[in-house]
């Protein structure tokens, strides 16, 4: 069920980029002047020399004082080209903070139901490839292929001013030879260098998974598959390699070709025109220089070209996730609390049309009631969990939470009714603390001590290097399993809801630690209403009632005394697994 | 023999792994063919882009200055000639450094996956993921770029002495005072690029972490928009990329600095040549042409100083992946392969003298310990994973070639990996089982709802079997340990993220999948238990009672509390 996030248009991220030159006019502004003074200053030395040239052939004096001039200029194009790269670098910095904020700030606030269907890897991908892409975009590229537009623009007006013709000259043996190849290679370029930097992922997934599965390979003697698997990798992105090799190999050489012929055909005009008098020597010498010295921002800005489209893509990407609507639904009630703690009537749904998973399933648990969820895997109880939780809403018939609707709540409302803690867990880079506040950013040391002791968590966390203020999460200090999980009980218990949902919320302790915790907890979440769904039978048996889910129904519903008298399914069950 | 091969290379050969140069020399002798390749066509391409600059002179002095029409084409003629060749060379060149490139970084993949496999299990306890990421992905990559750099490095070493030479034949003067100001330059600007490629790194940290972070937050989304805490992560957020940005603009600060400084060293050098140069061809030294092939010489000198720099800095770079890599390479197993003895084929009878466990052939033996770390140490020592007194038919394992004992002996535990690919690729690792006896094993494992989720056989499973359930996944496990269908096999724990419904039915056709072959679970589960031959209760690290469950349950009170899920009894724990 991936349903993947949007993608801005094309036209779009354009817009976004427009919206974001106007907020930075000023830094924008700086940034484009500093480089203009930087060719211009740039231009000096070549126009200089052709003077110099001039005077020498006519034997004039006054060499020193070009000479002098020249050093002028090029002090001139040093510190502004010094200034402009610091410009462009803090003008590239602050867009890049504002784009990687925005986007966290967006992702913060995608609709709960979005971020289950999407799934977390295609985030993933934005938040770490996108954000850096760009960053190296924002950083270097743009930046660059400005310095070389504009130092282009100047040359080419320079060599007008020397002489028109000499330009025209120069551009048209220029465009014909680049025009071609450079269109050919920028429709084919982006596909191929995605598709080479997608091979370059997988070599290192693979390789990932040789280490990660590396006991595995031993046990049952993969080695030898893997490092075919591995070479099979590498064999595809040398394909890759090879195709994006084979477009260079079109565009480089027309580049290398195409910036390099004004020069021969500058010279050979320009010397026909010193022959008939036309222009004196220092205007060619000049004008040849200009012909070459354009050859390096041309080849430059045409080789960046590619870069900057990727980084369109990374930006279209990034500014995809979009603002959200579904979590705007109003909280119009705020009628009186009455009614049970959850009521689900006539309750259907279905992940694909035509295949209900619930069949008109009807469920009342009243408050402070524990119910335990029991049946088959696929019997539909994490489903129904997450019906009761909000975070889908049921095809067919309505869920309520003390007599309101589960979807008519907004989401500040519902997370004080309900909350569902699953066997899946995340512990965050940061503090134990840092981990457990988020559910409670005024929790002092002591409530947060105290929700530790009732998962049983309190001594372990008591014995870390440095107790609550021991670093933990991805990098730092790396939990076990069943600790993570006493530390999202533990979030839950903060959080304090009224209604809870234990989706296999301690599969990962050893069985009784498991039973341990679970008993604890109950007695410091005593008044509220918890239903558990549970593969262990201790479980059901500690609750008041058990709720037997078989093929999308409630097959049997009771106390676990009444359902072992009743002698169906359950106490059929519960006789075999006491052993 | 053909010069380039095609890549992957077959072997990618025994590495040097005494230290990171060695490493890093080793590389370099073996495609020693195509980086002399890559040296004489990237000498070649850069003496027609050292050419230009004298080529354009003598236009100007021959053709233009002389009013000579027929040099003047002739000079044309050789630019354009230039051009052309430069295109080409440069085309070959690329080439060659791109196949020197790939040589390098899929030979260090290749390198390191091959010694993943040999090392086994303990290599993820001795390198961090982080690490085995940058070896993956980033190192090969500095290894690659250091090769390709050196064809355009013996360019610059060739184009350097001889444009040197050219000069110093225009003028002794000149070539004197470019060649010892060129490298004076070097001298200078070296030191200083220190201190910002520091500041650099850290920067490139700084944004690591940053990144972490994002990643961190994306990847506990349903956690934060489940019970809260956005603002508190998006203000923290904030406040560090704040952080990184300013330091990013600090190393703006300086690397423009560095850039003034690249910009105003060799411009002054350039302005001090031609400010000679002038006043040597007023003195009628030189020719005006002469002069502008000076200047044209010196700007392209600066070419083939900026490669030395380059070159340079792609080997401390290369030098600390190297590093990286040979650490890595180093690891050894954690058992030594030195046992030289045949076992006998296959493998009947395991004895694990320390806990006193003896696994009698063609039962179904159940292993129940009062500790789940003595259990996870049994089939450790049992499955050879670590050195012990174990025996296999009364031979020390130690003895044993090591793939004897993997041929015949299986450990399936919750930890073992699912690699990505087709489902039935997955779990029929041989490849040679029909679907009859794949669906048998699926059937056994209770795990037909795990197959249904991936869309049948033909499924994709993803790394670490993500896109299925942990209970889904614990079952697709043991179905594949029957595929492969051992003498001897361990499970530890096979059933225990599985609901009660089907654990029954898993133990029950456990046995009967298993029926005539040496079969030992490790678990505490009454129906897995109900359905052994033989259960060897285990406590304080030995067994201390063997018996069926019914009458161990009767006769063994220590084996009763830890397995019967007696419900009053559990009372006064709650008090503690």
């Amino acid at each position: 069920m991936k349903t993947g996030l949007p993608v801005a248009e094309t036209a779009e991220t354009l817009r976004h980029v427009g919206r974001l030159a106007r907020e930075h006019r000023g830094q924008l502004t700086w940034t484009v002047v500093l480089y203009a003074c930087a060719s211009a200053a740039g231009l000096g030395a070549p126009w200089l020399l052709g003077m110099l040239i001039d005077k020498v052939t006519a034997g004039d004096g006054g060499v020193d004082s070009i000479a002098f001039a020249v050093a002028g200029f090029v002090v001139a194009q040093s510190v502004f080209a010094g200034l402009s790269h610091f410009v462009s670098g803090r003008f590239g910095e602050t867009i890049m903070a504002r784009m990687r904020e925005d986007f966290v700030k967006r992702a913060l606030a995608l609709p709960l139901k979005t971020v289950e269907r999407a799934g977390t890897g295609d985030l993933m991908t934005r938040s770490s490839r996108d954000v850096s892409q760009l960053g190296r975009v924002l950083r270097y590229a743009a930046p660059e292929s400005l310095v070389h537009l504009v130092s282009l623009v100047f040359i080419m007006v320079a060599l007008v001013l020397v002489s028109p013709i000499l330009a025209v000259v120069a551009l048209a043996v220029t465009v014909p030879v680049l025009w071609g190849p450079v269109r050919w290679y920028l429709r084919r370029a982006r596909p191929a260098y995605l598709a080479e930097s997608a091979t370059y992922s997988e070599i290192n997934e693979e390789l990932a998974a040789t280490v990660d599965g590396a006991r595995t390979i031993e046990a049952l003697r993969l080695a030898h598959d893997r490092i075919s698997r591995g070479d099979r990798r590498i064999a595809a992105s040398y394909r890759a390699e090879r195709r994006t090799l084979f477009l260079r190999n079109v565009l480089m050489p027309s580049l290398d070709f195409g910036v390099t012929l004004p020069v021969a055909a500058v010279l050979l005009t320009g010397g026909l025109m010193y022959g008939a008098d036309m222009i004196s020597l220092g205007m060619v010498t000049a004008a040849v220089l200009y012909a070459n010295q354009a050859g390096e921002p041309m080849f430059m800005l045409l080789a960046l070209l590619d870069e900057l489209q990727t980084g369109e893509a990374s930006m279209g990407r990034i500014i995809g996730v979009g603002p959200t609507r579904d979590e705007e639904t109003a909280g119009r009630s705020t009628a009186p609390r009455h009614g049970p703690a959850v009521r689900a009537e006539r309750v259907r749904y279905a992940y694909t049309d035509g295949h209900d998973v619930l069949h008109d399933v009807d469920l009342t648990v009243t408050r402070g009631e524990r119910l335990a969820i029991v049946g088959p895997s696929g019997a539909g109880k994490s489903t129904l969990g997450r019906l009761i939780a909000g975070i889908d809403n049921p095809g067919h018939g309505s869920i309520t939470l003390n007599g309101r609707a589960v979807a008519d709540l907004t989401l500040d409302e519902l997370r004080d009714e309900v909350l569902l803690v699953t066997q899946e867990h995340h512990v965050f880079i940061g503090t134990v603390r840092d981990n457990l506040a988020l559910a409670d950013p005024s929790a002092d040391d002591a409530r947060i001590t105290a929700a530790l002791a009732a998962v049983d968590a309190a001594d372990w966390v008591a014995e870390l290097p440095d107790g609550l203020d021991t670093r933990v999460g991805s990098g730092e200090r790396s939990l076990e399993p069943s600790q993570a999980q006493q530390i999202a009980l533990a979030r839950l218990v903060l959080a304090d809801p009224k209604v809870l949902v234990l989706d296999e919320a301690t599969s990962l302790l050893d069985p009784r630690a498991a039973r341990h915790l679970e008993r604890h907890l109950a007695a410091v979440l005593a008044g509220r209403t918890v239903i558990a769904i549970a593969h262990r039978l201790h479980t059901a048996h500690d609750a008041d009632r058990i709720a037997v889910v078989q093929a999308g129904r409630i097959a049997e519903l009771g106390p676990h005394d009444d359902l072992v008298a009743a002698d169906g399914h359950y106490a059929h069950l519960w006789r075999s697994w006491q052993g | 023999m053909r010069l380039m091969k095609p890549l992957p290379l077959p072997d990618p050969g025994e590495p040097d792994t005494r230290s990171p140069v060695r490493f890093l020399l080793w590389l370099l002798s073996r495609q020693w063919r195509t980086l002399v390749v890559a040296g004489f066509f990237g000498t070649a391409w850069m003496a027609c882009i050292g050419a230009l600059p004298g080529a354009i002179g003598q236009g100007i002095d021959a053709g233009v200055a002389a009013r000579d029409t027929d040099a003047l084409l002739l000079w044309a003629g050789i630019i354009f000639v230039l051009a052309a060749a430069m295109a080409l060379l440069g085309m070959i060149r690329h080439q060659m450094a791109v196949y020197n490139f790939l040589v390098g970084a899929y030979r260090t993949v290749q390198l390191t996956t091959r010694h993943a496999t040999r090392v086994g299990g303990v290599l993820p306890r001795r390198i961090s993921t982080g690490e085995v990421v940058s070896v993956g992905s980033a190192d090969p990559v500095t290894i690659g770029t250091a090769l390709d750099v050196l064809g355009r490095a013996t360019g610059a070493v060739v184009t350097f002495v001889a444009v040197a030479m050219v000069l110093l034949n225009i003028s002794p003067l000149l070539g004197a005072v470019i060649l010892i100001g060129l490298p004076l330059q070097a001298l200078v600007v070296g030191p200083l690029l220190k201190p910002l490629q520091t500041r650099e790194h850290t920067y490139r940290e700084e944004q690591g972490v940053l990144t972490s972070r994002a990643n961190d937050i994306v990847a506990g989304l349903r956690v934060l928009r489940g019970i809260g805490g956005e603002q508190l992560f998006a203000e923290q957020y904030t406040r560090q990329s704040g952080e990184v940005r300013d330091s990013g603009i600090r190393v703006a600060v300086s690397s423009a600095v560095m850039k003034s400084l690249q910009m105003l060293l060799p411009g002054l050098l350039l302005v001090a040549v031609t400010w000679i140069g002038a006043r040597l061809t007023v003195a009628g030294d030189i020719t005006a042409g002469e002069l502008v092939a000076v200047f044209g010489y010196t700007s392209f000198l600066i070419m083939p100083m900026s490669t030395f720099l380059e070159t340079a800095r792609k080997y401390t770079s290369a030098h600390a992946s190297a590093r990286r890599i040979v650490a890595l390479l180093r690891v050894t197993p954690a058992v030594a392969d030195t046992g030289t003895t045949a076992a006998p084929d296959p493998i009947s009878e395991l004895a694990d003298p320390e806990s006193g466990l003896v696994l009698r052939p063609g039962h179904f033996t159940a292993l129940a310990c009062a500790d789940p770390g003595d259990a996870v140490a049994i089939a450790d020592r049992l499955g050879r994973y670590v050195d012990s007194a174990a025996t296999a038919d009364g031979i020390p394992l130690t003895e044993l070639r090591l793939a004897d004992v993997r041929r015949d002996v299986l450990v399936a535990d919750n930890e073992a990996y699912f690699f990505s690919g087709p489902l039935r690729e997955q779990l029929d690792l041989s490849g040679r089982a029909d679907e009859a006896h794949v669906m048998a094993a699926v059937d056994t494992a209770v795990a037909g709802d795990a197959v249904d989720s991936l869309g049948g056989l033909d499924g994709e499973l993803e790394p670490d079997g993500r896109n299925v359930s942990g209970g889904q996944r614990q079952r697709l496990r043991l179905a594949r340990a029957l595929l492969v269908d051992p003498p001897i096999l361990i499970l530890v724990e096979p059933t225990s993220a599985v609901d009660a419904h089907t654990e029954a039915l898993i133990a029950h056709r456990l046995r009967a999948h298993r029926a005539g072959r040496t079969t030992l679970v490790a678990t505490t589960s009454p129906l897995m238990l109900e359905q052994a031959d033989e259960v060897c209760f285990v406590a304080d690290g030995e067994v201390c009672a063997t018996g069926p469950h019914r009458d161990l349950l009767r006769t063994e009170p220590r084996y009763r509390a830890v397995v019967a899920r007696e419900t009053e009894t559990s009372e006064a724990e709650v008090s503690v």
